[in-house]
C-alpha cells in the first residue's frame, strides 16, 4: 500500500499574491523564485509529514500541465485559452504547426525540481497532448514525451489523461500504440484524472502498456475494476474538486472492496490536480491520504 | 439605427477594469510611492477627471479612506470609457472586490475556502455554500447611485448570475459527506444538487438585487455568466435560474454575458430564455487577426448563426476584442468582425459591439487603447454599410 499526490499541487497564497505581482511589474522573478522554493519546502514537509511513499514538486511552475512542454517542443504552440473540463479553470490548448512536432530540449530543473527522496514526476499523456492538435499520439508520444522521460530520474513517471474518459470510444486503442512508443524507462502511470473509467475497463484500460493504471474513484464503480488486477492500481480517492475532507475510514474501508477484489497493489491517489482546491484545503487532504493509508494498512 | 436611418451600432464595455495602483495599495493598507500618484495624475490630465487634483492631495496624505479612492477610481474609469467613446458604460468594477467574491460577501450561507487559479497567475477566491443561501442586502446600490450621479454615458450594470455564483462554489450543503467512493453519489444526484443552490440564488439573492436596483433607475442589467457552459448537462440550470431572477420585472432591460466557451453547448437550451434581450459574447479569442470579412477569415464567429436563429430574436453583443492578450486589435480588424456578423445576421440593429470580456488583466493603457479601436472600428463598419446602403437607393 502506497499513497501519492501526483498532478499539480495549489499555490499558497503568498505565491498567488508575488505571481499576481509580477504581472503588474510590482516583484521581480527572483522574489517569486523564493516563494517558490519555500511552498516547494512546505509541500515536501506535507507529503512527508504525511507519509507519502513518492515525493512530488507539486509543478509550481507549469501554468498548465501542457504549457512547459509546448513550450520546449518544435512544431508546437500554445492556443486559445479553454474551460479545462467542468472547472473554472483554463489553460492554453495546445496546437500544431506541423505534423511531427519534436521536443527541442527537455524541461530543466526549474520545472522538474529535485526531491528529497524518491520521487514521481507528472507529464501529460500522449493522448491528452494530442488532443486538439490533428497530431497522432503516437507521434507525440515518440517525438515529445519519450526524450522527455528519457531524461528524467524518476521511481514513477504519471502520465496525466483528463479527457479519456469523455473520449468517444476507441480512445484507449489509441493510447495503447502511443504508450509502446514510451517503453523501456522509468516505470510509468496512466492516471486518468476527473471521470468515470467504468467504460474504459471495458475497452482494455487494464491492458494498456504500463506499470500502472490511476482511476477516479469518486466517478468510478469498484467493481468496474477487473478481477486479479495485475498492475498497480492508483486509486484516486481524494476529491480535488471538493472542499470537503475526506474521512480516512471511509477511504480505508473502500480500499477493502477493492481488495476483495484481488487488487492487491494500490497506490490511494487524488483523482486529479490538488490545485482545484486551495493549498490550505489540499494539504488538509494530504494528510488524510496519509492517514487513510495507515488505515488501509 | 440612428434617427436619420443610417446605421449605428451601439458599443459597451462588458463589466471590469483593472484597478489602478493606487487604489490597490490604499485597500492592502500599503504606502504609496511617487510613481502611483504620478499615474492618478498622468490619467487625470488625461482623461480630464475633474477635480483629480483633490485626489492627488488625498494620495500624497497619511490618511486615505479607502472607499473614497475606490470612488475616485470609479470616475477614473467612467471617464476612460467615455473619452474611447463607448456609449453604454459602468466604472470597471472599481468599488467591488471581485465579481464573484463581491456577491458572495453579502450573502448568508457561504464560508470562505481559499484562492484557486482561473488560468496562468490570474485566480479567484473560492468559497462552500454551507447553509440555506439569503441576500443580506443589496449589494450594488450603493455604486449605482454614485455612478448615476457621476457618469455622462448611460448605464449598465453588470451583476454576477447565479449560476455562475453556484458552479464557482464548493457546495457543502447540498451534497452528502460520505458515501461518495465508488461512485456513490450519482451525476443526477450531483445536479439535483447543484439545481437546489442555483435557484435559491436566483430567488433570494439576485432577484431581490435586481428589485432594488430597478427601483433606483437601472434600465439595463446584464447579468454575468461566465461559468454557464462549465456543465453540458445543466444548461437547462442556467436558463431556469436566469427566468426565475428576472421573470415579470419590468422598466429594465436584461442581457447575459457569456464567454470562455464552447458556445455550441448553449443550444438549444437558451431557446427558453425569452426573457433575455442581448447575449454579450467573446468571440475575438477564437478569431485570427487576419483583414478580410469571409467565413474563413472569421472562424471565431462561425457560431453566431446560431443566436441569430433564436425564435425571440435577442441582439447580440458582438465581442471583437480579445481581452487576454496586449495585442491592439485595430480599427479595420474591428470592422471586419462587424461586417461578418451583419452579413450573418443580415440585420444591424441585432449587432451591439464589445469588448470579449471585462478588461481587468489589462492595463489601462492598453485597455484604453483596445476600446479606442473598438469605437473607431464600429465607425469604420457604420461608414462602409451606409456607403453601401446608400449607393443601393
Amino acid at each position: 500500500m502506497q499513497a501519492f499526490a501526483p498532478g499539480i499541487y495549489p499555490r499558497s497564497e503568498e505565491l498567488v499574491q508575488a505571481t499576481r505581482d509580477l504581472d503588474r511589474g510590482r516583484t521581480s522573478q527572483e522574489a517569486v523564485d523564493e516563494q517558490i522554493e519555500r511552498d516547494l519546502g512546505d509541500l515536501v514537509a506535507a507529503q512527508q509529514a504525511a507519509g507519502l511513499d513518492l515525493l512530488a514538486d507539486g509543478m509550481l511552475r507549469w501554468q498548465d500541465v501542457f504549457r512547459p512542454i509546448v513550450d520546449a517542443s518544435d512544431g508546437l504552440e500554445t492556443g486559445a485559452l479553454t474551460r479545462f473540463l467542468d472547472t473554472n479553470t483554463f489553460y492554453r490548448a495546445p496546437s500544431a504547426t506541423t505534423a511531427t512536432p519534436a521536443l527541442s530540449q527537455p524541461l530543466n530543473g526549474g520545472f522538474i525540481a529535485k526531491m528529497p527522496g524518491p520521487r514521481l514526476v507528472t507529464l501529460p499523456s500522449p493522448y491528452a497532448l494530442a488532443h486538439g492538435t490533428g497530431v497522432e499520439p503516437t507521434t507525440v508520444a515518440a517525438s515529445v514525451l519519450k526524450p522527455q522521460i528519457d531524461a528524467l530520474d524518476a521511481e514513477l513517471v504519471v502520465l496525466e489523461e483528463p479527457f479519456l474518459a469523455r473520449a468517444e470510444p476507441g480512445g484507449v486503442r489509441k493510447l495503447s500504440a502511443a504508450l509502446e512508443k514510451l517503453a523501456g524507462g522509468p516505470r510509468l502511470a496512466l492516471w486518468v484524472t476527473f471521470g468515470s473509467a467504468d467504460a474504459l475497463f471495458e475497452e482494455g484500460l487494464g491492458d494498456l502498456p504500463v506499470d500502472a493504471i490511476g482511476v477516479d474513484f469518486l466517478a468510478t464503480r469498484a467493481n468496474a475494476v477487473p478481477e486479479s488486477f495485475d498492475k498497480t492500481l492508483l486509486a484516486g480517492v481524494l476529491d480535488a474538486r471538493s472542499s470537503i475532507p475526506e474521512e480516512p475510514g471511509e477511504i480505508a474501508a473502500f480500499v477493502g472492496q477493492l481488495r476483495a477484489r484481488g487488487v492487491e497493489d494500490i497506490a490511494l491517489v487524488p483523482n486529479g490536480d490538488l490545485q482545484y482546491v486551495s493549498q490550505s484545503v489540499a494539504r488538509e487532504k494530504l494528510a488524510r491520504l496519509g492517514q487513510a493509508k495507515t488505515e488501509a494498512v | 439605427m440612428s434617427s436619420n436611418g443610417e446605421i449605428k451600432f451601439l458599443t459597451h464595455e462588458v463589466g471590469s477594469l483593472a484597478k489602478p495602483p493606487w487604489l490597490v495599495k490604499t485597500s492592502a493598507g500599503k504606502p504609496l510611492e511617487e510613481s502611483d500618484v504620478e499615474h492618478a495624475k498622468s490619467w487625470g490630465e488625461k482623461l480630464e477627471v475633474d477635480g483629480h487634483e483633490e485626489l492627488v492631495e488625498l494620495l500624497r496624505s497619511d490618511e486615505r479612506d479607502p472607499e473614497e479612492v475606490a470612488r475616485w477610481s470609479s470616475r477614473y474609469c467612467l471617464r476612460l470609457q467615455e473619452s474611447a467613446g463607448v456609449d453604454w458604460i459602468w466604472d470597471g468594477e472599481q468599488q467591488r472586490s471581485e465579481m464573484y467574491a463581491w456577491a458572495i460577501a453579502h450573502s448568508n450561507g457561504f464560508e470562505p475556502r481559499g484562492t484557486i487559479r482561473s488560468f496562468d497567475n490570474k485566480y479567484y477566491s473560492k468559497s462552500a455554500a454551507v447553509g440555506p443561501v439569503s441576500l443580506r442586502e443589496p449589494y450594488h446600490n450603493d455604486e449605482f447611485s454614485f455612478l448615476k450621479s457621476a457618469a455622462r454615458h448611460e448605464l449598465k450594470i453588470p451583476i454576477t448570475g447565479a449560476y455562475t455564483l453556484a458552479v464557482w462554489s464548493y457546495d457543502e450543503h447540498h451534497l452528502p459527506k460520505s458515501g461518495r467512493l465508488g461512485g456513490g453519489v450519482s451525476r443526477k444526484d450531483e445536479v439535483d444538487a447543484r439545481r437546489e443552490l442555483t435557484l435559491d440564488i436566483a430567488r433570494n439573492i439576485i432577484r431581490p438585487n435586481l428589485e432594488a436596483l430597478i427601483a433606483l433607475g437601472a434600465t439595463w442589467i446584464q447579468i454575468d455568466e461566465p461559468g454557464a457552459s462549465t456543465e453540458e448537462d445543466e444548461l437547462d440550470i442556467f436558463v431556469e435560474s436566469f427566468n426565475i431572477s428576472v421573470e415579470g420585472l419590468e422598466g429594465c432591460t436584461f442581457s447575459t454575458h457569456l464567454c470562455f466557451s464552447d458556445y455550441d453547448l448553449f443550444f438549444p437550451a437558451i431557446e427558453g430564455m425569452a426573457g433575455c434581450r442581448q447575449y454579450c459574447v467573446g468571440f475575438a479569442n477564437y478569431d485570427t487577426t487576419e483583414l478580410g470579412t469571409s467565413g474563413a477569415e472569421r472562424p471565431g464567429y462561425e457560431v453566431i448563426s446560431k443566436w441569430r436563429d433564436l425564435p425571440y430574436e435577442p441582439i447580440l453583443g458582438l465581442g471583437v476584442t480579445d481581452i487576454h492578450t496586449d495585442f491592439i486589435e485595430s480599427p479595420e480588424l474591428v470592422r471586419d468582425r462587424i461586417l461578418y456578423a451583419v452579413d450573418v445576421f443580415g440585420d444591424p440593429a441585432r449587432i451591439h459591439v464589445c469588448p470579449d470580456c471585462g478588461l481587468r488583466t489589462r492595463s489601462w493603457d492598453v485597455a484604453y487603447e483596445k476600446l479606442r479601436n473598438m469605437v473607431e472600428g464600429t465607425r469604420l463598419a457604420e461608414e462602409a454599410l451606409n456607403r453601401a446602403h446608400a449607393g443601393a437607393r
